[in-house]
């Protein structure tokens, strides 16, 4: 073997990828060639060093953008496959508990009319001051909700938060109302849509309708009025329709958002 | 990923939680910045979503994700911009090397530092051959694939990048301390 054969072989030769025999041959070549043992060293090293080099480790908020993505496309999947109309039957199916139920909604129920009172006084750009005024009022929110969503924390965080709180198997009245007021208030499209996701599980709340029929004026997203109008069908939430008809004839909505509400109106 | 096209998103979590950790080391080393790194794995992520009906069973799903990342990280160079970034300072403590501890010894990471170093000098295209042939994952047929190269250029390249950066690396250590 020469020296321009064993130098071609180095690499594999330190990563023990070479057969037996080629290996044999190229360090019986090393052992009587110093120029070539020298190179095959410092390949090896540096092979070594590199192989060594920490892998810096990613943050937090990687892992919850990514699950939001997977999130939000689940979302559009479940909606493409008729999701309404099972969310439909199973608020159907709940809605002869609904009654049984009053006494425990009563206080859901103050919390949004003060949620809905906020929405009438606030105007789109709603400053801290107004949030601020409003959760002291409705006095509610979660530690949860305190700290990731009213504090300006990172999009991913509050994402995180959302679909943290829609897993809950009984989320307790401030969850319910913290999930309502991020789909109200959120900056981000994801977030809201992904609160509006969370709440489908309990659409057969009074609060939890009222909720979204209070944002529909104010949101601005034609997705996310898309998605909230599918859930007031979903819900046959019946006093959506004075809404739903305002929009089928405001011509500065966006064309799917009127299409929408048209349908939902012949569906109610 | 089969199961991702045919419909069952929950795995597309499955294959997050399994390759994310070595694809951020791969793009973090490959393009030095650790932000641009996140977000260009979160890119490569959504696109497996995106493109999930494009997948065919053909070759293994680590090259199929290294394509993408290597198609992202042209991307983004390509669209990245020369304004410098401004970053939430909140965020900043998150940013911190948490990797090593402070008992951790000077020299090494003044080893690992100067390692960062030679492999920033690399070519581009050097580092990322290099960095691709350093994967346990990927044989060089894969690798040939990602890079739509000849098995034996893809060996060659790599060979000749560990060169260089042996060869940068040396120079490093010989530099005087500024």
């Amino acid at each position: 073997m020469n020296c321009q054969t064993c130098t071609d072989h180095m690499p594999e030769l330190a990563d023990a990828k070479l057969d037996e025999k080629t290996a044999a041959l190229v360090r019986a070549h090393l052992g009587g060639c110093p120029a070539c043992s020298g190179e095959f060293e410092s390949l090896r090293r540096t092979l070594e060093a590199l192989d060594a080099l920490p892998a810096a480790a990613p943050s937090h908020r990687l892992r919850a953008r990514v699950m939001g993505d997977i999130e939000a496309e689940k979302l559009t999947l479940r909606r493409q496959a008729g999701w309404a109309s099972s969310i439909r039957a199973a608020a159907d199916s709940r809605r002869g508990r609904r009654f049984a139920l009053l006494p425990l909604l009563v206080p859901s129920l103050g919390a949004c009319a003060l949620v809905a009172l906020g929405f009438m006084l606030g105007e789109r750009t709603a400053t801290q001051r107004q949030l601020a005024d409003l959760r002291s009022r409705v006095d509610t929110m979660g530690q949860l909700f305190e700290q990731s969503v009213l504090q300006k924390r990172a999009t991913g965080e509050r994402l995180e938060t959302v679909l943290t709180a829609g897993e809950a198997r009984r989320p307790d009245e401030r969850v319910i109302n913290g999930l309502i007021n991020s789909m109200a208030f959120d900056t981000s499209v994801n977030v809201r849509l992904n609160a509006l996701n969370a709440l489908y599980s309990h659409a057969d709340q009074e609060v939890v309708r009222a909720g979204v029929l209070a944002c529909l004026p104010r949101e601005t997203s034609p997705l996310v009025q898309v998605a909230m109008i599918d859930f007031l069908v979903a819900a046959r939430e019946h006093a959506a329709a004075p809404e739903l008809r305002r929009l089928v004839g405001d011509s500065q909505a966006d064309i799917d958002v009127r299409e929408s509400a048209r349908r939902a109106i012949e569906l109610l | 990923m089969l199961a991702v096209r045919d419909g069952d998103l929950d795995c597309m979590g499955e294959l997050f939680e399994r390759h994310h950790g070595p694809l951020f080391g791969y793009v973090s080393k490959l393009t030095g910045d650790r932000t641009a790194a996140e977000d260009i794995t979160q890119i490569v992520f959504q696109r497996m979503l995106k493109y999930r009906h494009t997948y065919r069973d053909q070759g293994s799903f680590t090259a199929w994700m290294y394509h993408l990342a290597r198609r992202c990280t042209c991307d983004h160079f390509r669209k990245a911009s020369p304004a410098p970034v401004a970053v939430d300072p909140s965020e900043l403590e998150s940013h911190a090397d948490e990797s090593r501890g402070a008992d951790e010894s000077a020299a090494s990471k003044d080893d690992h530092a100067l390692l960062h170093r030679a492999l920033s000098r690399l070519d581009s295209g050097d580092r990322e051959v290099l960095l691709l042939s350093r994967l346990q994952e990927l044989s060089f047929a894969e690798i040939a694939g990602i890079l739509e190269c000849s098995v034996g250029a893809a060996r060659v390249r790599a060979h000749r990048a560990l060169r260089s950066l042996r060869d940068q690396y040396h120079r490093l250590q010989k530099e005087p301390l500024t």
